[in-house]
């Protein structure tokens, strides 16, 4: 898979908040606008069913001062991706040879595992009740094409490309990179410029624990034990055996061996 | 003198008729779901989303009727008594062909306690089903932690249920009777529940 894994490189540092990138996919992707709410810039903007990608003005402080760092949000395309472990309807959520976790609507069942399974909060179900989050511009990276994003960034804080290309050039120019090993290596690796969590993000993502013991653990046991028990039932009968009621004085049930 | 007796009424028999129609329905829908080796279970729904529709009737026609019939026999399903503790010190003779003469009554330890576990499972079921119904109206860490309780709850009362079936059939001769039509020998009732017995024919 690395040798054709496609991904994002962000540097939050070229960031300038400037949302081009949101324009840009929401046009491509043709998605309607959401209702005007209570979204303000800073804190509780989050991602929708009609918004796949979002720059937050995480506030932090330095020094006396308060100042922003940009972080650009959207599906990360896990290489080891909690959506795809718990789809229970094939074909719903997938991975494409370029490492992208792309979906199709009309397989999914509405089910909203994902929503539960992602690592960082990222599906959404809007009024179709089906699944929606970036797709990675699907259909333009298997025309050879960067993702709406990336072509509108102007200041070339998303790039795209073979993501282990994207990768020896960060850590050539020095960066501190998130997203390199987790969870079997982000789609989306972030040049960051302070400890994940100025970014909202958790220093180490993993798929949440409660998910990991339900489809790891609690599955491939829970069929064990139904055959276990079958197992055992039979088991009974041939060795120990039926408890059958003794005949007593013509009133015992009437069996014939 | 009656060669039978009277062992569950009709109401008895169709409300716990009804708990395990529900219930097979319940996991028959539910199997595409748990996993996707089991994806074409689906199909006898007209596909996944149909199958968890039905998941979710069911669910509610089997936690109604499952929690009346826990209520129905709480009594007796409760009760754990000294003669129960030595009933499940010896697994209730299952485990040797040696005769072994219990006290017990209408229901023994191991069936109290499968009553009880499958009223609590239902409560449980119930409450976790609820989040997983809604999943966006709730913090994610309680839908995440539902999610596998409900998983954990479905494998333990299906390995349950197995274990019941086989004892309420073949492992039981004369058992399934009283779930049929009502009664039972008077053979079967002094074997298996002789307290039960003297209680309702004094002998």
């Amino acid at each position: 898979m690395n040798d054709t894994r496609k991904g994002f490189l962000i540097d939050t540092s070229r960031c300038i908040g400037c949302r081009s990138c949101q324009v840009a996919c929401k046009q491509w992707n043709k998605l309607e606008a959401d209702k005007p709410g209570k979204e303000r810039v800073g804190g509780d903007a989050q991602l929708t069913a009609n918004l796949y990608n979002r720059i937050h003005f995480m506030e932090r402080t330095i020094g006396a001062g308060v100042t922003w760092a940009f972080f650009s949000e959207r599906c990360m395309h896990c290489g080891d991706a909690g959506c795809i472990k718990v789809c229970p309807s094939p074909g719903a959520l997938y991975r494409t040879r370029e490492g992208i976790i792309a979906y199709n609507k009309e397989k999914c069942i509405s089910c909203k595992y994902c929503v539960s399974a992602c690592p960082f909060n990222i599906p959404r179900y809007g009024e179709d009740d089906k699944v929606a989050k970036c797709n990675l511009c699907q259909d333009r990276v298997a025309g050879g094409l960067q993702p709406a994003c990336a072509k509108a960034c102007p200041t070339g804080a998303i790039s795209f490309g073979n993501r282990s290309e994207l990768i020896a050039k960060a850590k050539a120019a020095k960066k501190t990179l998130y997203g390199e090993k987790d969870l079997d290596g982000l789609g989306v690796v972030y040049a960051l410029e302070g400890p994940p969590s100025v970014y909202g993000l958790p220093a180490s993502p993993s798929i949440p624990l409660s998910i990991f013991l339900w489809k790891d653990v609690v599955k491939p046991l829970g069929i064990l034990g139904f055959w276990g028990s079958i197992g055992a039932m039979l088991l009974h009968y041939v060795t120990v055996g039926p408890k059958r009621p003794e005949h007593e004085n013509g009133h015992g049930e009437e069996h014939h061996e | 003198m009656n060669d039978y007796i009277d062992r569950f009424n009709t109401r008895e028999r169709v409300l716990h008729w009804f708990v395990t129609i529900t219930f097979f329905t319940l996991l028959l829908s539910a199997l595409g779901l748990y996993s996707r080796l089991f994806t074409g279970y689906f199909n006898l729904f007209g596909g996944g989303q149909k199958a968890i529709i039905i998941h979710k009737v069911a669910g509610v026609l089997f936690f109604i009727s499952s929690l009346v019939l826990f209520i129905h026999n709480r009594r007796r399903t409760t009760d754990f008594n000294k003669d129960d503790m030595e009933w499940f010190r010896y697994l209730g003779g299952y485990l040797s062909r040696k005769e072994i003469h219990l006290k017990v009554g209408k229901f023994n330890a191991g069936q109290k306690l499968f009553g009880v576990f499958i009223g609590v499972a239902t409560i449980l079921l119930g409450i976790t089903g609820i989040f997983i119904w809604w999943p966006l109206a709730f913090p994610r860490w309680i839908v995440q932690l539902s999610l596998l309780v409900h998983g954990l709850l479905f494998v333990s009362s299906i390995m349950f249920v197995v274990v019941h079936v086989y004892l309420g059939t073949i492992g039981n001769p004369g058992t399934l009777e009283a779930m049929l039509w009502g009664k039972v020998s008077r053979a079967w009732a002094k074997k298996h529940h002789p307290k039960w017995y003297k209680e309702v024919t004094g002998e």
